[in-house]
C-alpha cells in the first residue's frame, strides 16, 4: 500500500536522483567528449577540435567537483534507497570517478612513454644501421642526431643543442 | 618562448598530426606549425630549426663528433625499423583529390616568404636535384646517393643565382655550378674550384605526407618537372 508520505518521499528523491544522474554524466563527459573528438585515425574540424581542448582544459578541475558532488548526493541518498538503486549509485560513483582520475592523466603517454631526460652518445660508438633515417641539428660545434626509429615512437624529445631548448618531434 | 624555455608533452592527435602541450603553461601546440592553438600562449608560434633528415652513415661521415640520443631502455622494445610499409595502409583522416598524388605519397614541402611548393619524393629521386624558383629565390633540392637524406638550399651567392648540376662522369657524387665550374657537396658547401670555403644558405623543408601538407599549406603548388 502506497501512502501519502511514501509518495511524498519518492517524489523529494526524484530530484537528487536527476541531480546525481546530471553530475555523473557531466563527469564521464568531461573526459569523453574530448577523447572521444581527438581519436586517431578520424577527421577533426577546427571547431570540435577547440571543444575538445576547452573541455580537456576544465576537466581536471571539473570533474572532480562533479564526482566529488556526486559522491555527496550518493551518501545522502544512500539509506533512502531501495538495493537496486544503491547499485546505481555505486555504478555513477565509480564513473564519475573513473572519469575524474582519467581526466588528469595523459593517455597518450601511457602507449608512447616520454623521454624523461634525452642520454647520448658519440657517433663513433653508436651501433646503427648506416641506413637507418636521423633527424639532425647543428648549433656551431654541437651536433645532435635523434634516430627516426626512437623519434616515431616517443614523438617528442625536448633537449638544449649549444643553450638552446629545442623540441625535436616526429 | 619570451626567455623562457617550454618543455612538450605528447597530448593527442589532430587528423594524424600530433597535439604536444607544454608543461609550463598548459598551452596546446600543433607538431607540424609548432603554433599555439589552444590556451595562454595561443598565436604564439615556435621558432623554426633547421634541421636534416639524413641517413645515419652520411650525418656520421658529415659529423664523427656528433652525439646520438639514447635509446631509452625500457621502450626500446617498442620502436620499430619496418614501421612505414604499416603506415602507408593506414587511412587518412583528410583527403585532397585532383592533385595528382595519393595521400600518402611522400613530399619535400618547401616554404620560401609563405610560399610552399610539395616536391615529390619519387620526382626528386628521379631528377636530383631540383632547380626551381620559389617566392623569388632560386631554390636547389638535392637528394643524396643513398637515395633517402634529402637537402634544399637557397642557389644563390654573394647576390648571384647559381645553376648547379651532377657533375657527370665522377664516380663520386659532386655537384657543378654552371658559371664558375666549382665543385659543391651535399652540405652545400664548394671544395673545389673558385667558390671553394663558400656554402649556399640551407632551408628547412618538411619530409611530410602529402595530405598533411597540404592541410596546413592549403595554397601550396605542386612541383612538375
Amino acid at each position: 500500500m502506497t501512502t501519502a508520505a511514501q509518495i511524498r518521499m519518492k517524489r523529494n528523491h526524484l530530484a537528487p536522483g536527476l541531480l546525481f544522474a546530471l553530475l555523473v554524466l557531466t563527469s564521464v563527459g568531461l573526459f569523453f567528449v574530448p577523447a572521444f573528438i581527438i581519436r586517431p585515425f578520424r577527421p577533426q574540424t577546427p571547431d570540435a577540435l577547440s571543444l575538445a581542448m576547452a573541455v580537456r582544459q576544465q576537466a581536471p578541475l571539473g570533474s572532480l567537483l562533479t564526482a566529488a558532488l556526486a559522491l555527496l548526493l550518493a551518501l545522502f541518498l544512500w539509506r533512502r534507497t531501495s538495493t537496486w538503486k544503491k547499485a546505481l549509485l555505486v555504478l555513477g560513483v565509480g564513473l564519475a570517478s573513473a572519469a575524474a582520475v582519467m581526466a588528469r592523466v595523459d593517455y597518450f603517454e601511457w602507449m608512447f612513454h616520454p623521454v624523461a631526460l634525452p642520454g647520448f652518445e658519440s657517433a663513433a660508438n653508436v651501433k646503427l644501421d648506416p641506413a637507418q633515417m636521423v633527424m639532425a641539428v647543428r648549433f656551431g660545434s654541437d651536433v645532435r642526431a635523434y634516430p627516426i626509429r626512437a623519434m616515431a615512437y616517443h614523438h617528442v624529445v625536448n633537449d638544449i643543442v649549444g643553450g638552446i631548448p629545442i623540441a625535436v618531434t616526429y | 618562448m619570451g626567455g623562457r624555455a617550454l618543455h612538450f608533452r605528447l597530448a593527442g592527435i589532430n587528423n594524424q598530426n600530433f597535439l604536444m602541450r607544454d608543461e609550463e603553461t598548459g598551452s596546446w601546440w600543433q607538431q607540424v606549425t609548432g603554433r599555439a592553438i589552444f590556451g595562454t600562449l595561443k598565436g604564439q608560434v615556435l621558432d623554426p630549426v633547421v634541421s636534416d633528415e639524413l641517413t645515419f652513415g652520411l650525418w656520421k661521415q658529415e659529423s664523427p663528433a656528433g652525439q646520438v640520443l639514447t635509446p631509452v631502455a625500457a621502450d626500446e622494445g617498442h620502436y620499430e625499423n619496418d614501421w612505414e610499409p604499416e603506415v602507408q595502409r593506414l587511412p587518412t583522416p583528410l583527403s585532397f583529390p585532383g592533385s595528382g598524388l595519393q595521400s600518402r605519397d611522400v613530399v619535400v614541402g618547401l616554404d620560401v616568404s609563405g610560399v610552399s611548393r610539395a616536391y615529390p619524393l619519387n620526382a626528386l629521386s628521379a631528377q636530383s636535384p631540383i632547380q626551381d624558383r620559389l617566392g623569388g629565390m632560386p631554390i636547389l633540392l638535392v637528394m643524396a646517393p643513398d637515395g633517402k637524406s634529402v637537402r634544399a638550399f637557397r642557389s644563390r651567392l654573394d647576390g648571384a643565382d647559381l645553376e648547379l648540376f651532377r657533375k657527370s662522369g665522377s664516380a663520386d657524387w659532386v655537384l657543378v655550378d654552371s658559371s664558375s665550374g666549382s665543385e659543391w657537396n651535399f652540405r652545400g658547401c664548394a671544395t673545389m674550384g673558385p667558390a671553394t670555403g663558400h656554402c649556399l644558405e640551407q632551408l628547412p623543408a618538411l619530409k611530410d605526407y602529402w595530405f598533411d601538407w597540404r592541410n596546413y599549406h592549403p595554397a601550396t603548388t605542386v612541383y612538375r618537372h
